[in-house]
């Protein structure tokens, strides 16, 4: 059997070599990727658009504004005459939040009344309106006992410590989960067209009046993208290790060791719409299509994976990604191990088999047909 | 124009005899914009986290029991030895470790600051400062129930204590509802993605088996060859488009505060720049495999940097001016502002203007690169 799976090996090699301007997309593209994003995304909040309609124009209201304005987290992009002008900025995404303090404020906080401000909110972007309504509640609620100090202390304060990020470094969170989603992107799409390309250009049939069986086939034509997608996942690693600074913290051999598991997983993902697809075209729409948003939103690389509904949590373990970043960040934030990390690879072994299985099945009963 | 038909009606013989294109076409994109829509919502919920209380009196009793009434958080274990809570973090069992210190009660008896340790899993930037601002959000209630409780007293001993109340209002989307942010943004990309693919499969397909040159030494100009082959990739788009928003509407009741009309020509506009990004790639690259590729860098592009999730403002500066590159960028601002905000032409002008540009350009450098390799 093994003598038999060697040449479509050597095959498929060859054929991957002969197209040098492919081979270097598939390097560069992943790699390219890893930079442009790694840098672009951040979760740091800075810079959101704010305006303020000061009715009081007191020593008390100017402290307030000069909170937000020092905070960091906002830019006050415009000081308004009137209250007409904030819906009519806001149409215009001049700012998405408006702070109104009214003309009794410095009074009402004189004379030991609740001093009431407003806070006006674009909710089309319900995420950054999230964000907004609870710092700026926040923030208020720090300046209440702050000026209060005098006569009241907080009561509780909180020592934060951050592990894994102490300096909480978006890039070092990204590029490990981007890692793992270009991965899986990129293998399901190299294995889905080979087997599709054979069949259109009607070599697969020269492939089958050979003695070779299915189970082979799919080996054989599995093997060399592992080596592939291995030195393609090597290359992305190392430049973010250089350009970021990632850190590596645990085991980088154990990295490499479930990422060949990793691999393995997604290329069957690959080779599992191959065997569905009948035209190149198919596969390569189906492998997109289908991985793209999958592997980007149910994988925990933006969006925690507890925080899903029960039917999207148990969708989320067929995406070889939330496994897998589970582990980039676990080996190189944590600084864990296999005795953490292996039902995480366990569980990629089982998902590739089992696809790889079902494929052979499917490639038989195609060619029967 | 006779011409123009003839391939238009070729076109889309081939694509419906092909079953599994059309399912990949229509099905695939509106179970995927009914599910994805649920990937987040308002609050996170369902925060794991270990409790380790060495004070065990009835304050830190009562702190714990804010904690769980507070719907965030799920305290699932607790453990009397301090030394052992990394262990969950490593292990990934909780997102985060409570520690009430032995002299937590003591401290807030004697009017001494009292503190609570906080161990957080960094990892996930986002979830680790929105945990914390839930755990701050608590404490501070907390302690502002504690100072309205005093004020009276303070009055009558005739302290004045100051006190700052919020009062929030929110505009266009008062529940704060988050499926009508990410489903209009998730219908756009999944359109962006079925049309720019087409396009790009299209041409290099028929260079790759050899049939484009049959189609070149026809007396067809490029031009009209090029428009043959975008409009039914057009005409498919925009019945997508409409099959998937009547899917939002109906199935998460999406709002749509603004003019159908309005929104159905911008989306036409953009329509032809997706499709005019496809038709780019199949322009330039050799083989299908190839345009996949370069295709799946458009899209992760236009995906990660249009604003749609990931907030532009936030990026750094570079970042931010090659946003303004990105055509979805545009399109999720229409979309959005129309849907939601009943934004009028006059809002939105801009943002057309920039997609009918993008098309433009991309069509006439397609030509021209399409030109170049014929010869």
């Amino acid at each position: 059997m093994k003598s038999r799976i060697i040449p479509i090996i050597r095959k498929e090699f060859i054929h991957i070599l002969r197209d040098p301007r492919s081979l270097a997309i598939i390097f560069i593209m992943p790699t390219l990727m890893v930079m442009l994003f790694g840098y672009a995304i951040t979760f740091d909040i800075k810079n959101i658009n704010m305006a303020v309609l000061d009715q009081d124009n007191s020593r008390a209201s100017r402290e307030l504004i000069d909170q937000f304005s020092n905070s960091g987290y906002f830019t006050i992009v415009k000081y308004l005459n009137n209250r007409e002008e904030i819906e009519e900025n806001i149409m215009f995404r001049q700012f998405i939040a408006a702070i109104v303090i009214p003309n009794d404020y410095q009074e009402s906080l004189d004379t030991g009344n609740p001093a009431q401000i407003q806070l006006l909110v674009d909710g089309s972007n319900a995420n950054t309106a999230t964000i907004v309504i609870n710092y700026i509640r926040a923030a208020m609620s720090a300046l209440t006992l702050n000026i209060n100090a005098n006569i009241i202390k907080m009561p509780i304060n909180i020592e934060p410590r951050f592990l894994y990020n102490p300096d909480l470094k978006s890039s070092h969170f990204i590029v490990p989960g981007l890692l793992a989603v270009l991965m899986m992107m990129i293998c399901a799409m190299l294995t889905s067209i080979t087997i599709a390309r054979e069949k259109e250009t009607g070599t697969m049939e020269q492939i089958i009046v050979s003695p070779v069986k299915s189970r082979e086939i799919i080996i054989g034509k599995v093997t060399p993208y592992i080596g592939v997608a291995f030195l393609v996942s090597s290359a992305v690693l190392i430049f973010s290790k250089v350009v970021f600074n990632v850190p590596i913290r645990g085991n980088i051999l154990l990295l490499a060791l479930f990422s060949l598991v990793f691999i393995y997983a997604s290329l069957s993902i690959g080779v599992f719409i191959s065997t569905k697809a009948k035209t190149q075209q198919v596969a390569l729409m189906l492998s997109m299509v289908g991985t793209l948003l999958p592997s980007i939103l149910l994988s925990g690389f933006m969006f925690p994976v507890f925080a899903m509904p029960l039917f999207l949590r148990i969708m989320s373990y067929i995406v070889p990604a939330k496994y897998f970043i589970v582990i980039t960040r676990g080996i190189m934030l944590k600084g864990i191990g296999a005795e953490v990390l292996f039902p995480q690879a366990l569980f990629l072994f089982v998902i590739g088999t089992i696809l790889l299985f079902i494929s052979s099945k499917n490639f038989k009963t195609n060619l029967e047909s | 124009m006779r011409k123009i038909r003839f391939i238009i009606r070729k076109e889309f013989q081939q694509i419906r005899r092909d079953r599994a294109m059309l399912a990949i076409i229509f099905v695939l994109p509106v179970i995927q914009l009914i599910l994805m829509g649920y990937v987040i919502s308002s609050e996170v919920q369902n925060i794991s986290m270990v409790v380790c209380d060495l004070d065990n009196s009835s304050v830190s009793r009562e702190m714990i029991n804010r904690f769980t009434t507070s719907g965030y958080f799920h305290i699932n274990y607790y453990e009397k030895n301090q030394d052992k809570l990394l262990d969950y973090l490593d292990r990934g069992k909780v997102t985060g470790a409570i520690v009430f210190p032995q002299d937590f009660h003591e401290n807030i008896v004697n009017g001494q600051p009292a503190s609570i340790q906080l161990l957080l899993d960094g990892q996930d930037f986002n979830g680790a400062t929105i945990t914390l601002g839930y755990i701050n959000g608590i404490l501070q209630q907390f302690s502002t129930e504690n100072l309205e409780k005093q004020m009276t007293n303070l009055k009558l001993a005739g302290i004045n204590p100051k006190l700052i109340q919020v009062e929030t209002r929110v505009w266009y989307n008062p529940n704060l509802e988050y499926s009508d942010y990410m489903v209009p943004g998730i219908a756009v990309f999944l359109l962006t993605m079925v049309t720019a693919l087409l396009s790009a499969m299209g041409l290099v397909r028929e260079r790759e088996i050899g049939t484009l040159e049959q189609l070149v030494v026809t007396p067809i100009t490029k031009y009209q060859l090029l428009i043959g082959k975008i409009l039914p990739f057009a005409i498919l788009g925009i019945l997508e488009f409409a099959i998937a928003l009547g899917f939002a509407k109906l199935w998460y009741h999406i709002p749509m505060n603004g003019n159908l009309a309005l929104f159905s020509v911008f989306a036409v506009v953009y329509l032809f720049t997706s499709l005019g990004v496809g038709l780019f790639v199949s322009a330039t690259a050799q083989t299908q495999q190839q345009a996949l590729f370069m295709a799946w860098f458009f899209m992760v592009f236009l995906f990660l940097m249009s604003g749609f999730v990931f907030p532009i403002e936030n990026m750094p500066q570079i970042a931010q001016y090659l946003t303004y590159i990105n055509p979805m960028r545009y399109m999720i601002i229409v979309i959005r502002e129309v849907f939601i905000k009943g934004a009028q032409f006059h809002h939105i002008m801009w943002q057309g203007a920039a997609m009918a540009a993008f098309s433009l350009t991309l069509f006439l450098i397609s030509v021209r690169k399409f030109q170049s390799r014929v010869k």
